[in-house]
C-alpha cells in the first residue's frame, strides 16, 4: 500500500492559489502585487474547478498558477519594490526629523529599477513586440491627449506626447499607414509594420473629462511598462529605418505649436539632415533651381547631395518613392561616416541583409503615394492633427494657417502650389467673386474625402465631397465580416425581388406574411407577375388586375403564375423535408455537439435577421425619399 | 505706648525715631510717632474706595446698589452716562483712551503709566517686568584665570575611550579605504550614463519560460460606429428607447449609432477613458484561455446519413384508427405472427381483437379486471394469445381460425390428457387450470379462457408477458417485489418456476434471447444477462438510464435497445461491452416502449410526448462495422391524455408488410403503414 496523500495536494486543482495567498507568499502589498502582475504580464488563471482549487470554498476569487507566482518571486524588480518601501519609510523619517542632509543622501540613492529584461522576457523576438503594440500605442495616444490633472504626473503626460509623436513620425516616414476611420469614438488608424497590422484609436482633440471612478494607478503601471516597450521598439524601428532615436526636439517649433513637426528625423551618421517639409515641397518640383524660400541651389550642394545619396543608397532604395531631398544636408559640414550602431545592429549596417529587405516598408505600392502629386491646405476649422498625419503618410504636402501652429510650409490658401483646400464649413452666402475664383482654381473638399481616398486606395471624385454638399456615408474599412454580412454598398436590386424572402430558412408563417406583402408591392410595378405566394387568392387577384392595367396578356400572366406556384410549392416542400431531415440528423449528435450546433444556428440566424432588418430599412428609407422627393 | 513721648514735627521731613528702653524686655527700641491723618496726608485726600470685596458683581445686577461698605451701608451704583455722554467723554477727554471699565467699582478707571507700560510689554511679547535685563553679562564662575575647577564632580575614573582610538571604527574605515583603493567605491561618482535605449533584440532571448498568452485584440469598429453611417444603421425611436432602458451592464454596445453632417460637429466621446480603462483591466484581470473558435458551417457537424427515401419501406402514415369507444387507456397491444390479428387490452378489462388490415373489431372479451399485458404466441402453426390480468394469466384462442390451426391450438391448450406436473419441480404456488370443455364448437371456444394460470397471491398484475421463440416457454413480469416478480412458465408441461430465489430491486422487463438460452432481466438501472442452462450471470449492462421502461432485442440477438423514463434510448452491441454503443435522446418525454421490426432493419420508440420515432438500424455481420442508425420519421397522431402518450407499440410481420401498431393512452389503437 502506497503512502496516503493528503487531500488537495495532488491533481490539477492543487496548482492554483488565490490572490490573497499569493500576496502573502510574496510578502508585498496588494498594490505592488498588481503592479508587478501588470509589468510581468501575469494574469489570473481559471482552475478546472474553482471550488476544488479553493478547498471547498466557492466564494468569488481570482486564482493564480503557483508557477506564475514562483516566477514573480524570482523577479529582481520585486526586491526593488521592497527597497522602495524602505526608502519611503527612511525618507519620511528624515523629513520628519528635519535631517535634510540625510534626506538628500537618501534621495541621491533612491532605488530605481529598469524594465528592459521584462520587455525582453515578454517579447522574446521583435515581431512579438510589434504584435502587441496596439494597446501600448492606444494608451500613449490617450495620454498625449490628456490635459494636466492632479492624478496624473506631468512627466508621464509629456512622455506620452513624445512617444505618440515619435510613432506618428515613424509611420509617416515609412508610409506605413493603411487605413483610417472617423468614428464617433475617435479616429482609428491602422498601420502595417513588418507585416503586422497595428491599430490604434486617437480621441478627437477636446478637453477630456476625466471620470472620478478611473483608477489611475493601474493606468500608470501600464504606462510604465508601455513606455519602456515603446522606447525599445521605436529604437529598433528607427534604427532599421536608418534614423536616430530618439529624434531631437526643436524646442522653438514645439513652443510655437509645431506638434509632431517639432521633432526632426535625423539619419544615422548625419549630424542634422533636414527632413522637414520645406525640402519635400521643393522635392515636388525638382526642375526648379530656385528653392521655395529664396535659396539658390549651388553645384556644391548638389555634389554633397549626391555623396550623401551614395552613402544612404541602401536606405533609400527601399523607398524609391520618397523624395530624394529627404537626405539633403542642410549644413555644410556633412561627413559621411559609418553608422555607430552597425557593430551591434546588423540591420542598420551598409550591407543589405535578407532581414533588412524583408523589413523594408512596402511603400512602392501605388496606394501609399496617392497624395503625392497634390498639395493640401487645411483650413483652420478642419482638424490639423488628423489630416496632416494622414496626408503626409500618403505622400502629400500639407499647409495650414499660422493660427493652427507654426512650421507650415504654405501659409496662404491662395498659394499657387495648393491643389486642394480641406474645408469643413458651409459655403459662403453670397459667394464673392474671390471665392468663385478660388473654387475655379482649386478643389475645395471636406475632410472625409481625404479619409475615404485613403481607404479606397485611390483618388475619389471630389464632387461628392465638395464644400457644403451632403456627404456620402463614411464606411468602416474594417468591416469585413465575411461574405454573408450586410453590405451597405450592395447595389439596390429590383425592389420586388428584394422583398421576396431573402433566406429559405425562414419560418413558413413569416414567409406567408411577407409573401402577401410582396404581392401587394408587386402590384405596383410592371414586375407584378412575381407573386411569391400564388395560393393567396387575394394577392393573385390584385396582381392580375394590375397586370391587366399594365396591358400584360392574361396567358402570359397565367404562365408566370404557374411558374411561381411551382417554385413556391417545390421550395416549400423541399424546405420542410430538408428541415425535418436536419432535425432527424441532429438527434444523432451528442448532447455537447447538439448544444454547439444549436448555438451556431442561433448565432447565424441572428446575424441573418440583422442583415434582413438593415436591408429592409434601407429599402424603406429609399422609398420614403422617393416619395418625399416626388 | 509712645503716648508720653513728644515729637517735634518738621514739615517736609520724616520724623526721627526715638530710642527708648522697652518696659517689657528692657532692651532699647525705636519708637516712631503715630501718623496723624491730616488733610495733606495721603489717605485723607483719597475718596473712600469701594470696598465691596471680590464678589461676582452680577449679584447686584438688578439692584440699585453694588454692595455694602464697612458700616453695612449700601454703596449705590455710580451714575452711568448714556451713549452720548460716553461719546462726549471719548472725544473731549484726552485721557479717555487710557481708561477702562472697572467691574468692582462699576465705573471707568484711568490706567496708570506703569499699567500701560505692562500692557505694551505683554503685547510685544517682552518680559513684563521692566527691571529685568535678559542680556546681562555672563559671569565666569569656573573659567578664566584662577577660577579653574580643581576637584572633579564625580569620583568615577575617566573611561578609556576618551583618549584611546576605537578599534572597530578603525577596522570599518580600513575596509572602506581598501574598497576605495580597489576601485570598488568611487566617491562622488557621477551617475552612470548608459544609453537608455539600445538594441534589445540583437541578442537571443534566454527562453526560460514560454511567454504569456497574448491577449485578444480589441474588435475593430464596424460601419455603425462611423460618424456618418449609412442611414439604415441609425436607430429609430423605439430602438433608442429600448437602448436607454437597458442598464449599463446589459448593453451590448456602448454607443448608439449617430450621424453628424460634418466632422466639425463630432463631439468628444465621453466614455473614451472608461473604455481604455476597461481594456487595461481586462488585460491584467481576465484569465486567458485559448479557445478554438469554430468557423464552420453548422450543417457540416451533422453526420452524413443516407436519405430516408432510400431506406424505404418504413411506416410513414396512419392507416387505421381503431377505437374501442371507451375512455380507458389502451394499455397493451400485440400482433399475431402472421400480422392479420391485433389484440389490445385496456384498463377497463376489455380485450379486443382487431383485424389489422381493415380495423374491424372481431371479438371482445370482458374480463372485469385490469389488463396488464397481452402477448401473441410466436408459433405459426397454432394461434392463441395470453392476457395478463391481476394475479392471473389467461390463454385465449381467437375466432375464425382455419380448422387445422384451430385443432392444433386446442391440442396445445386443452390436450386430451393434460400433462401431469412433475411433482418436485412444480411450484405449488402457481396453479394451472384448464377448461374442461375440450373440443367444443369453435363458436364458443374463444369466449372463455382455455387456460388460466393463477399466479401466487401477492404477485400483482403481470405487466409484461414474453414468449420464448419456440412458443413453449413464456415469462411473466409482475409488479411484485422479490422472487414473485418473474415467473417462467412452460405450457407443454403446465409447469412454472421462479428463476431467481432472491432478486435485488424492481424488475422492469425480461426477454428471451432469440437463439441462445439466455435471459435478459432489466432492473431499474441495469440489464443482467443470465445463462439459463448454466444457471449463471453472464453480464450486466450499465445503461446509464435512471429508470428503464422498456427493452427489445434485435432478431439476430446481438443488439439490444433499452428505453428509459428519462427520455434516453440506449443501443447496446452485446459483443462490445457493458456500456451502450449509442445513447440517443430525442423524445421530449419518457420513453414508454421500444420495438424492433422482426423482418425489416427498423426499430421504433414511443413516448409520452405522443410521438413514435422510427429508425433505420442496419447491423452488419462483420464485427468491424458499427451499426448504422438513421432516424427516419416521427409519427404523430396519438393524443396525450393525463400526461401519457403512446403506451405500447409493435411491428407486424408477415405478408411483406412493415406496419406498426400502437396503443395510446387516448384509448386508440392505430396502425401505421408504409
Amino acid at each position: 500500500m502506497g503512502k496516503e496523500t493528503k487531500k488537495g495536494t495532488k491533481g490539477p486543482n492543487s496548482k492554483y492559489i488565490t490572490r490573497t495567498k499569493a500576496i502573502r507568499k510574496l510578502q508585498i502589498s496588494l498594490n505592488d502585487f498588481r503592479r508587478l502582475c501588470i509589468l510581468k504580464g501575469i494574469v489570473p488563471r481559471e482552475p478546472p474547478s474553482r471550488k476544488k482549487a479553493n478547498h471547498g470554498n466557492s466564494a468569488p476569487t481570482s486564482f493564480y498558477h503557483i508557477k506564475d507566482i514562483a516566477f514573480l518571486a524570482h523577479e529582481p524588480v520585486i526586491q526593488k519594490l521592497r527597497d522602495h518601501k524602505i526608502f519611503l519609510r527612511r525618507m519620511s523619517r528624515a523629513m520628519g526629523k528635519q535631517e535634510w542632509g540625510r534626506a538628500k543622501a537618501l534621495e541621491e540613492n533612491r532605488p530605481t529599477y529598469k524594465l528592459d529584461h521584462i520587455v525582453k522576457e515578454r517579447y522574446p523576438t521583435f515581431i512579438d513586440a510589434i504584435r502587441d503594440l496596439d494597446d501600448a500605442i492606444c494608451c500613449v495616444v490617450l495620454g498625449a491627449s490628456l490635459s494636466q490633472h492632479r492624478r496624473i504626473p506631468k512627466a508621464d503626460l509629456e512622455d506620452c506626447a513624445r512617444l505618440s509623436a515619435e510613432w506618428q513620425l515613424y509611420v509617416t516616414h515609412t508610409r506605413a499607414l493603411k487605413k483610417t476611420f472617423l468614428s464617433i469614438k475617435g479616429i482609428y488608424y491602422q498601420a502595417e509594420v513588418m507585416g503586422e497590422t497595428v491599430t490604434w484609436v486617437a480621441p478627437y482633440q477636446f478637453m477630456q473629462k476625466i471620470p472620478m471612478d478611473v483608477d489611475f494607478r493601474v493606468m500608470r503601471s501600464f504606462l510604465e511598462f508601455y513606455k519602456t516597450l515603446l522606447g525599445f521598439a521605436f529604437y529598433k524601428l528607427y534604427s532599421d529605418a536608418g534614423l536616430v532615436y530618439p529624434p531631437p526636439l526643436d524646442l522653438k517649433k514645439d513652443a510655437m505649436g509645431g506638434g509632431v513637426d517639432a521633432y526632426r528625423l535625423q539619419p544615422v551618421g548625419g549630424p542634422t539632415s533636414s527632413m522637414d517639409v520645406d525640402a519635400k515641397v521643393n522635392g515636388n518640383k525638382k526642375k526648379k533651381v530656385d528653392l521655395g524660400d529664396g535659396k539658390v541651389l549651388t553645384s556644391k550642394q548638389v555634389q554633397k547631395t549626391i555623396a550623401a545619396m551614395e552613402v544612404e543608397d541602401e536606405e533609400e532604395e527601399g523607398e524609391a518613392s520618397a523624395p530624394l531631398d529627404d537626405a539633403l544636408p542642410s549644413t555644410e559640414e556633412f561627413i559621411p561616416q559609418p553608422s555607430k550602431t552597425s557593430a551591434t545592429d546588423p540591420s542598420s549596417s551598409n550591407l543589405i541583409t535578407l532581414h533588412a529587405l524583408a523589413n523594408l516598408p512596402t511603400s512602392t505600392s501605388r496606394s501609399t503615394k496617392i497624395f503625392e502629386p497634390y498639395v493640401f491646405f487645411i483650413s483652420r476649422e478642419s482638424p490639423r492633427h488628423i489630416l496632416e498625419f494622414v496626408v503626409k503618410s500618403f505622400g502629400g504636402v500639407v499647409g495650414w494657417p499660422i493660427t493652427c501652429g507654426s512650421g507650415s510650409p504654405i501659409e496662404n490658401e491662395d498659394d499657387e502650389r495648393v491643389t486642394h483646400v480641406i474645408i469643413d464649413r458651409p459655403l459662403p452666402d453670397p459667394m464673392s467673386e474671390v471665392d468663385k475664383e478660388r473654387r475655379r482654381k482649386k478643389k475645395y473638399v471636406q475632410p472625409q474625402w481625404v479619409v475615404d481616398c485613403v481607404n479606397a486606395g485611390k483618388i475619389l471624385l471630389e464632387n461628392a465631397y465638395a464644400q457644403g454638399k451632403t456627404l456620402p456615408p463614411h464606411l468602416s474599412p474594417f468591416n469585413a465580416e465575411g461574405d454573408g454580412a450586410y453590405d451597405p454598398l450592395a447595389p439596390e436590386e429590383d425592389e420586388d425581388f428584394n422583398m421576396a424572402p431573402p433566406q429559405p430558412e425562414e419560418k413558413s408563417k413569416k414567409r406567408h406574411r411577407r409573401g402577401k406583402k410582396a404581392a401587394a408591392a408587386a402590384a405596383a410595378t410592371a414586375a407584378a407577375l412575381q407573386v411569391s405566394n400564388p395560393t393567396d387568392a387575394d394577392a393573385v387577384r390584385k396582381a392580375e388586375l394590375e397586370a391587366e392595367r399594365l396591358g400584360i396578356e392574361p396567358a402570359e400572366f397565367d404562365k408566370v403564375l404557374e411558374k411561381a406556384a411551382a417554385t413556391n410549392q417545390g421550395g416549400e416542400e423541399g424546405e420542410s423535408e430538408g428541415a425535418s431531415e436536419e432535425n432527424m440528423a441532429k438527434m444523432l449528435l451528442s448532447s455537447k455537439k447538439r448544444k454547439l450546433y444549436n448555438l451556431m444556428k442561433r448565432t447565424n440566424a441572428r446575424k441573418e435577421d440583422e442583415k434582413v432588418r438593415l436591408q429592409q430599412k434601407k429599402i424603406e428609407i429609399a422609398k420614403q425619399k422617393k416619395r418625399t422627393g416626388v | 505706648m509712645g503716648e508720653g513721648l513728644k515729637w517735634e514735627r518738621k514739615p517736609g521731613s520724616y520724623p526721627e525715631p526715638k530710642i527708648i528702653k522697652s518696659t517689657i524686655t528692657g532692651e532699647p527700641k525705636k519708637v516712631y510717632p503715630p501718623i496723624e491723618p491730616e488733610y495733606d496726608s495721603d489717605s485723607s485726600t483719597e475718596e473712600d474706595p469701594n470696598r465691596v470685596g471680590r464678589i461676582p458683581m452680577h449679584w447686584y445686577d438688578d439692584l440699585p446698589h453694588i454692595g455694602y461698605d464697612i458700616n453695612g451701608k449700601r454703596i449705590l451704583r455710580p451714575a452711568k452716562g448714556d451713549e452720548l455722554d460716553k461719546f462726549l467723554a471719548a472725544t473731549e477727554d484726552p485721557t479717555s483712551w487710557m481708561s477702562g471699565f472697572d467691574h468692582t467699582s462699576q465705573k471707568d478707571t484711568q490706567l496708570t503709566s506703569q499699567e500701560l507700560d505692562l500692557i505694551r510689554r505683554l503685547q510685544d511679547a517682552e518680559v513684563p517686568d521692566a527691571s529685568y535685563n535678559p542680556y546681562e553679562d555672563t559671569v565666569e564662575w569656573f573659567t578664566g584665570e584662577g577660577k579653574q575647577e580643581i576637584m572633579p564632580l564625580t569620583a568615577r575614573p575617566e573611561p578609556k575611550s576618551r583618549w584611546q582610538p576605537s578599534k572597530w571604527e578603525k577596522q570599518k574605515i580600513l575596509k572602506i579605504v581598501r574598497l576605495i583603493r580597489a576601485g570598488r567605491i568611487v566617491p562622488n561618482k557621477p551617475k552612470s550614463k548608459e544609453p537608455q535605449w539600445y538594441s534589445l533584440w540583437s541578442t537571443e532571448a534566454e527562453t526560460r519560460r514560454p511567454p504569456p498568452l497574448t491577449a485578444p485584440k480589441v474588435p475593430l469598429p464596424k460601419h455603425a460606429e462611423s460618424y456618418n453611417p449609412p442611414e439604415e444603421y441609425l436607430p429609430d425611436q423605439e430602438e433608442t428607447e429600448k437602448y436607454d432602458d437597458l442598464s449599463d451592464e446589459d448593453k451590448v454596445k456602448t454607443y448608439l449609432p449617430k450621424k453628424y453632417d460634418s466632422l466639425r460637429h463630432v463631439p468628444a466621446y465621453e466614455h473614451f477613458i472608461h473604455e481604455r480603462q476597461n481594456r487595461l483591466l481586462d488585460l491584467y484581470l481576465a484569465p486567458r484561455i485559448r479557445r478554438v473558435k469554430l468557423n464552420i458551417n453548422p450543417d457540416s457537424m451533422l453526420p452524413s446519413l443516407p436519405s430516408p427515401q432510400s431506406l424505404r419501406p418504413f411506416p410513414v402514415f396512419e392507416a387505421l384508427k381503431m377505437s374501442g369507444g371507451g375512455n380507458s387507456r389502451a394499455r397493451c397491444v400485440s400482433v399475431s405472427p402472421d400480422g392479420v390479428w391485433t389484440v389490445s387490452g385496456d384498463e377497463d378489462g376489455i380485450v379486443r381483437l382487431w383485424e389489422t388490415f381493415v380495423g374491424r373489431e372481431a371479438a371482445r372479451w370482458k374480463l372485469g379486471k385490469r389488463v396488464g399485458a397481452v402477448e401473441w404466441c410466436p408459433r405459426k402453426d397454432v394461434s392463441y394469445f395470453l392476457v395478463g390480468v391481476e394475479d392471473e394469466v389467461f390463454a385465449f384462442m381467437p375466432p375464425y381460425l382455419p380448422p387445422a390451426v384451430e385443432s392444433a391450438t386446442l391440442d396445445v391448450l386443452v390436450p386430451r390428457n393434460p400433462p401431469q406436473p412433475i411433482g418436485e419441480q412444480t411450484d405449488k404456488s402457481v396453479k394451472w387450470s384448464q377448461e374442461s370443455i375440450s373440443f367444443k364448437q369453435s363458436a364458443s371456444t374463444f369466449s372463455a379462457p382455455l387456460i388460466v394460470v393463477g399466479l401466487p397471491p401477492g404477485a400483482g398484475m403481470p405487466k409484461q408477458i414474453t414468449f420464448h421463440r419456440r412458443g413453449d416457454y413464456f415469462a411473466t413480469v409482475s409488479s411484485a417485489e422479490g422472487h414473485n416478480a418473474i415467473w417462467i412458465h412452460q405450457l407443454s408441461k403446465r409447469h412454472s418456476q421462479s428463476p431467481f430465489k432472491k432478486i435485488k430491486g424492481m424488475i422492469q422487463r425480461v426477454l428471451f434471447h432469440p437463439n441462445k438460452p439466455h435471459f435478459f432481466v432489466a432492473t431499474q438501472r441495469y440489464v443482467s444477462i443470465y445463462d439459463l442452462s448454466a444457471q449463471k450471470l453472464l453480464k450486466t449492462l450499465y445503461t446509464g438510464s435512471r429508470w428503464i421502461s422498456s427493452m427489445d432485442i434485435h432478431p439476430t440477438g446481438d443488439h439490444l435497445i433499452v428505453g428509459g423514463y428519462d427520455k434516453k434510448l440506449m443501443w447496446f452491441d452485446l459483443d462490445l461491452g457493458n456500456k451502450p454503443y449509442k445513447v440517443l435522446r430525442y423524445h421530449t418525454k419518457a420513453i414508454r416502449s421500444v420495438a424492433f421490426s422482426p423482418t425489416y432493419p427498423l426499430f421504433a420508440s414511443s413516448s409520452d410526448d405522443g410521438t413514435i420515432q422510427i429508425f433505420h438500424a442496419r447491423v452488419y455481420s462483420d464485427l468491424m462495422t458499427d451499426a448504422l442508425i438513421v432516424p427516419l420519421k416521427v409519427l404523430r397522431g396519438h393524443a396525450i391524455t393525463d400526461g401519457l402518450g403512446v403506451l405500447e407499440l409493435r411491428f407486424t410481420a408477415g405478408l411483406g408488410t412493415c406496419w406498426l401498431v400502437s396503443a395510446g393512452a387516448d384509448g386508440e389503437v392505430r396502425v401505421w403503414c408504409n
